[in-house]
């Protein structure tokens, strides 16, 4: 009987501990490496650069001799997995496996850049809250995320996010928006988003704007995932003599928006967030005819701000690190971020004096650091604060294409290297 | 906005009948459903893009190219694979599958998957049409799908290989017993339809980019096209085309743009419920008469 009691008792503890989640040890030994797990969509633009950008802030602090915990230095390892989420017809649960893999394999003290995909980083929350892993998201934008924390603070109180979210985007949209209503007379605006959480939301921001400041929207059009016909909506606003085409896309098909656009005279402004269009050689691939474009870099340094030092450097060195033609295709999202996250979490980590969790938490929720974005504070629901003046906020820049294709900052004034003029077609 | 939705619905109806044409073709002959047909299509489209970027050739060049290429992978697909199958739909239908979905994952994973890939326009410009303004390269698609058509009827009606064409396609066994090798025209049938994947790709392929999503999506328009209009004919493809483009458009400009696929599924569903065999089918009329 005593022997049986025994065994039952050795089976519990085992039932037990394989039940627990397992990641890496809170306590490091001296010649242990801190791993960030890096969980993300590697074919996407974003999420191929965002890791690049990883890797090289993970060099960088390596070069350094690593992230000081107590006494000791400990060197950054970095490893990522291909969550495939931007692609269409991909369903959430493979990227939760994909990431779970990740975490099971690699045992990471912390998650960077993570989603591409709101819908995907809401479901994820609940899997950092299950491992107790401090996570800084990169890409997805969903106020949604901020929702949950402020809901339940206590289990998602892990999760953070360092990149722009979907309300910040439409304030800086509208923003620019009153600039054009006030500059040239436009009070008519026709939106046209992709089918997604971040895109509908930020849309709708700004449709909720338009009707309260006196502008008309024509239309609101959302195109599913994947599409690439965007004539149905270009002949309505040609009919409905729409002045500016607000646009949210991160699909590579929707860079030919902007080419039917131009192929069908649509005599409007482009303006908002088209991904392909926000890299430096975007001039080149939809051949000059991205000129005139207004679009969003949303975390500078893709597109170096002269007011703000380090975005120029991490512009320069991306290209020293991986190329030039690396350089040229950085996306207008992500990489910056990206980057910043992996300083944030050696601050927080030689701050707290360890890699335990909480500890950790507790010092991101501190942080006050200046990064390639621009000051990064966090707001109690774990947003990094965005605004127009990087001494005080991190920050996000409307850019315009000009002759001989150069990204021209246009927004926000204090930081502007040029203003907003009408493409040829519009004079 | 009428001139448009007419103007735009005839582009979108000729893009249709473009995609679905070599694979009708080839069903209509060989009775192979080519579910590899969308993997072909993007193979022709990446295939101009590295003779353009890599090899540097000359635009014309890479596209007659890309065409041979294309058409003798359709040609070897036969004797490689579909010829140990053959008579098996079911095995035939998922040896294709299988092949589409090697080609376009291969890209995939080449890391083929971004924005940067885009062929050029043969001609840029645009002209007014009725004040709809249309640039040539759509001008050029509906062009090249009028030269298809009537290439085609020519090609079936005075040619030897085209007479075989329509010989098997009408009765196989009469067919070989006249002489006609049936492999060997099942094989061309296939290398036909292939080549006109590739055709269809690159005139088609500048208005958007070459994304390997698409290779999944012109297989769906292949097959919505051909179940609508009879997948052997060629008049019912054309039919069909018109038919869905215009429904397409309409839907897009008067309802919601996220509804145009809608127009696919309920035209097949609706078909496949009313008259099985297409509005132009005639293999299973028979039966469904019965």
């Amino acid at each position: 009987m005593k022997k049986n009691t025994f065994w039952v008792s050795i089976l519990f503890v085992l039932v037990i501990f394989i039940s627990l989640p397992h990641t890496a040890g809170a306590q490091l030994k001296p010649s242990d490496p801190i791993v960030i797990g890096v969980p993300t969509a590697l074919g996407s633009i974003e999420g191929r650069d965002g890791w690049m950008a990883i890797q090289m802030a993970v060099e960088e602090i390596n070069a350094k001799g690593g992230v000081l915990v107590g006494n000791t230095k400990h060197k950054l390892e970095a490893y990522s997995i291909d969550t495939r989420e931007h692609e269409p017809g991909i369903p959430v649960q493979d990227a939760l496996t994909a990431t779970e893999k990740l975490i099971l394999e690699k045992k990471p003290h912390a998650i960077a850049l993570g989603n591409f995909r709101s819908e995907v980083l809401l479901a994820s929350m609940d899997l950092m809250s299950k491992y107790k892993l401090p996570y800084i998201c990169s890409i997805a934008m969903t106020p949604l995320f901020q929702k949950k924390i402020a809901d339940e603070y206590d289990k998602y109180k892990y999760c953070f996010r360092n990149c722009l979210n979907s309300p910040y985007l439409a304030m800086y949209m509208t923003e620019v928006m009153r600039f054009l209503g006030k500059q040239f007379g436009f009070k008519k605006a026709y939106v046209i988003v992709q089918d997604t959480l971040w895109a509908q939301g930020t849309g709708k921001g700004v449709d909720k704007w338009c009707k309260e400041n006196g502008w008309e929207v024509a239309s609101f059009d959302a195109y599913a995932l994947g599409s690439s016909d965007f004539s149905p909506s270009l002949i309505k606003v040609r009919a409905q003599k729409a002045q500016v085409i607000v646009t949210f896309f991160d699909m590579p098909q929707s860079g030919i928006l902007l080419k039917q656009a131009r192929a069908m005279q649509i005599p409007a402004l482009l303006a908002g967030f088209i991904s392909p269009v926000a890299p430096e050689n975007a001039w080149d691939v939809f051949e000059k005819e991205v000129e005139g474009m207004v679009n969003f870099a949303f975390e500078i340094g893709p597109v170096p701000v002269k007011a703000v030092p380090k975005s120029v450097a991490f512009n320069e060195n991306f290209g020293k690190r991986w190329g030039k033609d690396a350089k040229i295709k950085l996306s207008g999202h992500g990489p910056g971020p990206s980057y910043d996250s992996v300083y944030m979490f050696a601050n927080a980590i030689e701050r707290a004096k360890t890699v335990e969790p909480d500890a950790v938490v507790s010092a991101l929720e501190k942080i006050d650091m200046t990064g390639v974005v621009g000051r990064i504070r966090f707001s109690k629901d774990h947003q990094v604060v965005y605004g127009v003046d990087p001494k005080e906020t991190a920050l996000g820049c409307g850019f315009q294409w000009k002759k001989p294709g150069t990204r021209v900052v246009v927004f926000p004034e204090a930081v502007a290297e040029g203003k907003i003029e009408l493409p040829s077609s519009m004079k | 906005m009428l001139p448009s939705i007419i103007i735009y619905g005839l582009i979108n109806s000729v893009i249709l009948a473009l995609i679905a044409m070599g694979f009708s073709l080839t069903f209509g002959i060989s009775g192979v459903a080519n579910f590899a047909y969308g993997g072909f299509y993007i193979f022709s489209g990446f295939l101009v893009w590295m003779l353009l970027n890599y090899l540097k050739f000359p635009l014309i060049l890479a596209i007659l190219v890309t065409i041979g290429v294309v058409g003798l992978l359709g040609f070897v697909t036969y004797w490689v694979i579909l010829l140990r199958v053959r008579g098996i739909p079911l095995s035939e239908v998922i040896a294709t599958f299988a092949l589409g979905v090697g080609i376009l994952e291969l890209f995939r994973w080449m890391g083929f998957v971004t924005y940067e890939f885009t062929l050029p326009y043969l001609k840029k410009g645009m002209v007014l049409i009725a004040g709809v303004p249309v640039d040539y390269q759509r001008l050029f698609i509906i062009g090249i799908g009028l030269a298809l058509v009537l290439f085609l009827y020519f090609f079936t009606h005075h040619t030897r290989i085209g007479l075989a064409f329509r010989g098997i396609a009408q009765n196989e066994r009469t067919a070989i017993s006249l002489g006609i090798k049936s492999d060997r025209t099942a094989a061309l049938s296939l290398a036909f339809g292939s080549a006109m994947a590739s055709v269809a790709a690159i005139f088609i392929l500048p208005l958007g980019i070459i994304s390997i999503n698409t290779g999944y999506e012109v297989l769906l328009i292949a097959v919505a096209v051909g179940i609508v209009g009879g997948l052997e004919s060629v008049s019912g493809i054309l039919v069909a085309s018109l038919i869905l483009g215009y429904a397409q458009v309409i839907v897009g400009t008067y309802f919601k743009p996220e509804w145009m696929m809608v127009v696919y599924l309920a035209a097949i569903v609706l078909v496949l419920a009313i008259k099985p065999s297409g509005l132009f089918g005639k293999f299973k009329e028979l039966e469904e008469r019965v």
